[in-house]
């Protein structure tokens, strides 16, 4: 996908963003179709904005495939949010939502498709009473109203239009709940994706417009006819079934789907431990609290005696993604092991293991993509670094790599829609090129330093790089080496009591970084 | 992948996911499958209600509240019926039909499909009721005479050759006016 439209565009990168926009789409092209429904004729009423030709018959099947299209976004946002494993922990509440939130799409199709009370619309409506009428909750079995004994009532109509309006209230107030544990939600798609995907579902709805199936008789058995697959795809299956096997077995799936994750995530032990905060270190500079794309951090006031503010995590929000460690210049949070502190340590012992040549360009590879190099010691004959995430990468250990004389650092981080952790690449682009803190420094050399995305399956992608990386490193003048490289030691000044950056100037950007 | 083939790739692929879209959103499917043509029992009819009443022994109120003492108590039921459907010359249903509702007060329902293949049919129906116990016509029965004169009668019948096309349905009903089972449908005859 990335070869075809590349990262920015990839939409199986945007599915939960299609998602919303296939929604705003079924809004816009619902608000239409309401004004000519009539619950006394609903079949006919459809058949006449099906034949104003102008209007009518695209804008129903706009509606209709953009129905399709947030089934399909919406499964495959799942999927991928599950294969990433992004669906337990704090993210649990997004996935349970998630799950709510597909299965209110289907009951809203479902009720969409009975307005039509087409042959699909019956059988639909036929079926579902048949559940229902499985549950002892109702006076007088539902199917009644389907056997023929007298007209459908406009009742029923009535009050299956008011379950496809109001039931999109609900939806928005999923959608909330599934996006509120993130900062900076992405609802909307790029521009390019968001007009390529409506107008592309435009153009099939002009040239192939939805066909309104024969009408619904009661007296006859359903004819053969167009049904949806993504609305209607279980009717072979429950059909033959009883009802109570059917709630039995769809419980049984829901449950399923729900507890999957907890069941695929890693043992007790081998979690990632939630970031902490050193606060002697911690000068209240907030940037953490910016970075932060769960909102698991909190900027309170100090309680050791100095003046100002310190970041405090909320474990119960934290999902160890250490972007915090990334964002920390005085190297003072982040998850146990992988503060800044604890990279230089590492990448300290890897440079006093092997120092690399002038020549060597050293790979800093994303565990999660980046080709699957991160899980590599050496690549090509290049050494590689793994981090968690390359958001949690601190510009101090590219720092470090440059000045201990490596002739280049190449860092490939996963596409920043497909991060692992949402912002990875996000912030530690700017960090390394827009002077976002914690920013690489300016005295070290650009033209050393290169970051490229890649997602797990282009590793031909890293080699490309990495090669080009060499070309550029060998028409660099040699690389020289330093020893004696004390990074931690400017840190250490804000331990003893030099104050971050703070004021107006920083609160400008706590607007900027929240938007 | 640089133009052209990355524009004719993606072009390609988002045709073909569109396509699939449009060919999944209205596969051909037969939800009735193999079924050809369908007799439908369908009604809803009141239940015949009785009330069994007893005077209470002097013993019996002593032990009540002075508040609960009542001389007579009344249980009352509803009384099932049977349905027993006879299509040509076969046996296809015979079941009690017992009232809706937890505590068996609500009406009663009868919905049976029976699938024939098209053609004549000899369709033979009896629904009845068991008779009200001669030992409940107590006063308050009495009083509710007229509520079980709205119930279905004792027996309903209905013995009638009907004629189905393919894909037809006839409905077999309760007319609650004429107080007898009818034909409905475009196999009626």
């Amino acid at each position: 996908m990335n070869r075809l439209y590349g990262w920015r565009l990839n939409p199986l990168y945007h599915s939960g963003a299609l998602v919303v926009l296939t929604f705003v789409l079924l809004t816009v092209t619902g608000l239409y179709l309401v004004f000519f429904y009539r619950l006394g004729s609903p079949h006919a009423s459809i058949v006449r904005i099906t034949e104003q030709v102008w209007l009518g018959r695209w804008i129903r099947s706009l509606h209709r495939y953009a129905s399709d299209a947030a089934v399909v976004a919406a499964a495959i946002h799942a999927f991928r949010m599950f294969a990433q494993d992004r669906s337990w922990g704090p993210r649990a509440l997004a996935w349970v939502s998630g799950l709510l939130l597909l299965g209110l799409t289907l009951v809203l199709g479902w009720t969409g498709y009975v307005m039509v009370w087409d042959v699909q619309g019956i059988v639909l409506a036929r079926e579902g009473a048949r559940w229902l009428d499985a549950l002892p909750l109702f006076s007088e079995p539902i199917s009644r109203a389907f056997v023929g004994e007298r007209e459908v009532p406009s009742a029923f109509f009535f009050l299956n239009l008011f379950l496809h309006v109001a039931l999109p209230v609900g939806l928005g107030a999923l959608l909330w709940l599934h996006v509120s544990r993130v900062a900076r939600p992405g609802l909307l798609p790029p521009r390019g994706l968001l007009w390529g995907t409506t107008g592309i579902l435009l153009v099939l709805s002009i040239l192939w417009p939805a066909p309104a199936g024969t009408p619904a008789d009661l007296f006859r058995l359903p004819a053969r006819g167009p049904y949806d697959a993504f609305y209607a795809f279980w009717l072979p299956v429950t059909q033959g079934l009883p009802a109570a096997a059917t709630w039995v077995g769809g419980g049984i799936l829901g449950a399923v789907a729900v507890l999957a994750p907890w069941w695929s995530r890693p043992r007790v032990g081998q979690r990632p431990g939630p970031s902490v905060v050193d606060e002697r270190l911690c000068s209240g500079c907030e940037q953490c609290y910016l970075d932060c794309p769960y909102e698991a951090i909190a900027m309170v006031e100090r309680t050791d005696g100095r003046a100002g503010i310190v970041a405090r995590v909320d474990p119960a929000l934290c999902v160890s993604c250490g972007i915090c460690a990334g964002s920390c210049a005085p190297m003072g949070v982040g998850p146990p092991g992988r503060t800044g502190r604890d990279q230089l340590a590492q990448i300290r012992d890897v440079v006093a293991a092997r120092a690399p040549a002038p020549d060597d360009v050293v790979v800093v590879a994303c565990t999660h993509g980046a080709g699957g190099v991160g899980a590599e010691s050496t690549f090509d004959g290049a050494p590689v670094l793994a981090v968690d995430c390359a958001g949690s990468l601190h510009t101090s250990v590219v720092e470090y790599l440059v000045r201990s004389g490596a002739g280049g650092v190449l860092i490939v981080a996963c596409p920043p829609r497909d991060c692992q952790h949402r912002e990875g690449p996000k912030w530690l682009e700017q960090r390394l090129y827009h002077e976002r803190e914690a920013e690489l420094k300016d005295r070290v050399d650009r033209r050393r330093v290169r970051l490229i995305y890649a997602d797990l399956a282009e590793e031909g992608t890293v080699a490309a790089a990495l090669e080009r990386s060499r070309g550029e490193v060998a028409a660099l003048e040699r690389a020289r080496r330093e020893t004696d490289i004390a990074l931690e030691a400017e840190c250490d000044l804000v331990e003893q009591g030099t104050p971050g950056r703070q004021g107006p100037e920083r609160s400008h950007g706590l607007e900027e970084g929240r938007r | 992948m640089s133009w052209p083939r990355g524009w004719i790739g993606g072009g390609a692929l988002a045709v073909g996911v569109t396509l699939a879209l449009g060919w999944l959103s209205q596969v051909p499917y037969d939800a009735a499958r193999d079924v050809e043509a369908v007799v439908r029992l369908a009604w809803r009819t009141r239940a015949t209600q009785v009330e069994e009443c007893r005077r209470l022994t002097g013993a019996e109120l002593e032990r009540l509240p002075i508040h609960m003492r009542q001389e007579q108590v009344c249980e009352g039921r509803t009384l099932p019926y049977r349905l027993v459907v006879v299509l040509d010359g076969h046996t296809v249903v015979d079941q009690a039909v017992y009232p809706s509702g937890a505590r068996a007060d609500r009406p009663l329902y009868v919905y049976h499909e029976l699938q024939v293949r098209p053609g004549w049919h000899d369709v033979d129906i009896a629904f009845t009721r068991d008779p009200v116990p001669a030992d409940t016509a107590s006063q308050q029965e009495r009083e509710r005479l007229g509520e079980r004169e709205s119930a279905a009668p004792q027996r309903l019948t209905l013995a009638r050759r009907v004629m189905l096309g393919p894909d037809q349905i006839v409905l077999v009903t309760y007319d609650a006016e004429e107080r007898q089972l009818v034909l409905k449908g475009s196999g009626a005859p």
